[in-house]
């Protein structure tokens, strides 16, 4: 669904990436996890045509859209949950969720149901149904992320970036967000799970990438990356337990 | 009293003008963080487009007042789009931070000598689409165009925040000001919610030239001032709330008329530029405007 062939990406003249290549396959869940500075939400502004690759391919649905604006690349059906959230906090909440699913609004994409989605989405996020009629910077963070991520559902897209979902959550909050990703994912999402929390991210997911320095350094199954002594003592292990 | 009264109500009509133009600058802020300083040349440009299809300096009229109206309006949005590719767009695409303030005062003062060259450089009179006897309120002298400026005014603003609040486009130009990027992650074509903001931003100020000009004479040298003081409006105000264009419009406009008069018509601008002044020192975002923390 969503593959990315040696990506070269970075901010002026500092290259960060220095390489990427990963997959995600149509109905699956794959996390990329690493340290911070690693290079983690750089590959993903490159992905979504935040910032422009310096080269590389990022083929969505078969098509290339490795430079297009973001505007087109979320037309052509990638949705990104960003780091920080960036919801648009002068409008409601409901107000967010309608620009959610914007190309299917003005017809760049197909319609489908938007008020059913609308409702599922409520559904699966019942602290958004309470405050619809709140702005948006007046959630808290952790409903700040759960409205970024019912954002992007609304566009009904062929994949979803999430950027480190449980950035500045309490434990609890960050347990929640990963049920709804889990549940997600038993609704068949494709999505793009970026992570500092990797054991939480490597048990949701059906397969890792792990990135050190702009490059990826191991990927795999699970499994195999959890039993990778240096992954478990970088990752895994002591403080970053969870 | 009677003569306080008056003046208010032209101070308010007067009021109301710079309300509209100081809109017009808000309308470009919020989506690109730029200005247009050549406002005041997309009203000039207006109201002598207006003249030439109401009046008969081009051996019309070609039409009536009210129907030339949405012309005028078109062709603001025209040369708005004019500005925004020629001036803005190039220094935003370099992330120039300055580059738009010079392109468009200079192109300001090119419509300014196109206007001269073609309309000449003495004012000319506007006719006015309604009947110029005044009527009485309190007993103070009204003019039925004062009324129209001041509702047409309100009701051009009513229709841009209706459609920001109603329509997906609008939700998409207000999403657009609150953050650029997730609104292209959207799928939001940004660039292009920049340049509707400037062809609207133009054809606001367009309609404003259109309805002030009756009332006063009309030449490409009538818009500098009325924009520069609108931008002062939209600074007192604040360059984020409606209401404060609105406010700060009325202030300006009241002041300017009651100075004008119980002071020297020499001395008019001065307690509204004060007042300029003063909200710059203690409230740098405008009466209305919200504080903004600029993240380094």
């Amino acid at each position: 669904m969503l593959t990315i062939n040696n990506l070269y990406a970075g901010y002026g003249k500092v290259e960060v990436l220095h390489g990427i290549s990963l997959d995600v396959p149509k109905g699956k869940v794959v996390t990329l996890i690493g340290s911070n500075g690693a290079g983690k939400t750089t590959t993903m502004r490159a992905i979504c045509g935040m910032i422009k690759p310096q080269s590389g391919d990022v083929s969505l649905n078969g098509k290339n859209v490795a430079g297009l604006d973001s505007h087109r690349i979320a037309r052509a059906g990638l949705a990104h949950s960003p780091e920080g959230r960036r919801v648009f906090s002068t409008m409601s909440v409901l107000d967010n969720l309608t620009l959610g699913a914007f190309p299917r609004l003005t017809g760049a994409r197909p319609k489908g149901d938007i008020k059913a989605d609308l409702e599922r989405a409520l559904e699966l996020f019942p602290r958004l149904k309470e405050r619809q009629l709140q702005l948006a910077g007046t959630l808290s963070g952790g409903e700040q992320q759960m409205l970024a991520m019912a954002r992007a559902l609304m566009m009904n897209p062929e994949v979803i970036l999430l950027d480190e979902p449980s950035m500045g959550l309490a434990p609890i909050l960050v347990e929640e967000v990963f049920r709804i990703i889990q549940r997600l994912k038993t609704d068949g999402v494709t999505m793009l799970l970026v992570e500092q929390f990797a054991a939480a991210a490597l048990n949701v997911a059906d397969y890792g990438y792990v990135m050190e320095n702009g490059r990826i350094s191991v990927h795999g199954v699970p499994d195999k990356l959890k039993n990778d002594p240096a992954v478990y003592e970088a990752y895994l292990g002591g403080a970053n337990k969870h | 009293m009677d003569i306080f009264l008056q003046l208010t109500f032209s101070g308010i009509a007067l009021g109301m003008i710079y309300a509209v133009i100081a809109f017009g600058y808000q309308l470009t802020f919020a989506t690109s963080g730029t200005l247009n300083f050549g406002q005041g040349e997309a009203l000039m440009l207006g109201a002598l487009v207006g003249l030439s299809l109401a009046g008969s300096v081009m051996g019309g009229p070609y039409i009536n007042y009210w129907l030339m109206i949405p012309l005028v309006m078109l062709f603001g949005a025209l040369q708005g789009v004019v500005v925004e590719r020629i001036g803005v767009r190039p220094s935003i695409k370099t992330k120039n931070e300055f580059g738009w303030i010079m392109s468009t005062i200079a192109l300001a003062i090119i419509f300014k000598n196109v206007a001269e060259n073609i309309w000449g450089k003495d004012d000319l009179t506007f006719p006015s689409p309604v009947s110029a006897t005044p009527f009485q309120i309190f007993g103070a002298n009204v003019q039925i165009m004062q009324v129209i400026v001041v509702l047409g005014a309100l009701a051009m603003m009513l229709a841009v925040e209706m459609f920001n609040r109603k329509s997906i486009y609008g939700k998409a130009v207000v999403a657009t000001a609150n953050d650029s990027d997730a609104a292209g992650l959207m799928g939001i074509n940004t660039g292009q919610v920049v340049t509707f903001s400037y062809a609207l931003s133009s054809a606001t100020a367009a309609f404003a030239g259109v309805l002030v000009a009756p009332l006063t004479l009309t030449g490409a040298t009538m818009g500098t001032a009325l924009g520069l003081k609108a931008f002062a409006v939209a600074i007192i105000g604040g360059l984020t709330s409606g209401v404060g264009a609105i406010v700060g419009g009325l202030i300006l406009g009241v002041a300017e008329t009651l100075t004008g008069y119980y002071i020297s018509t020499g001395y008019k601008e001065v307690p509204g530029l004060l007042l300029l002044l003063l909200v710059l020192a203690i409230k740098p975002s405008g009466l209305f405007g919200k504080t903004t923390i600029k993240k380094v």
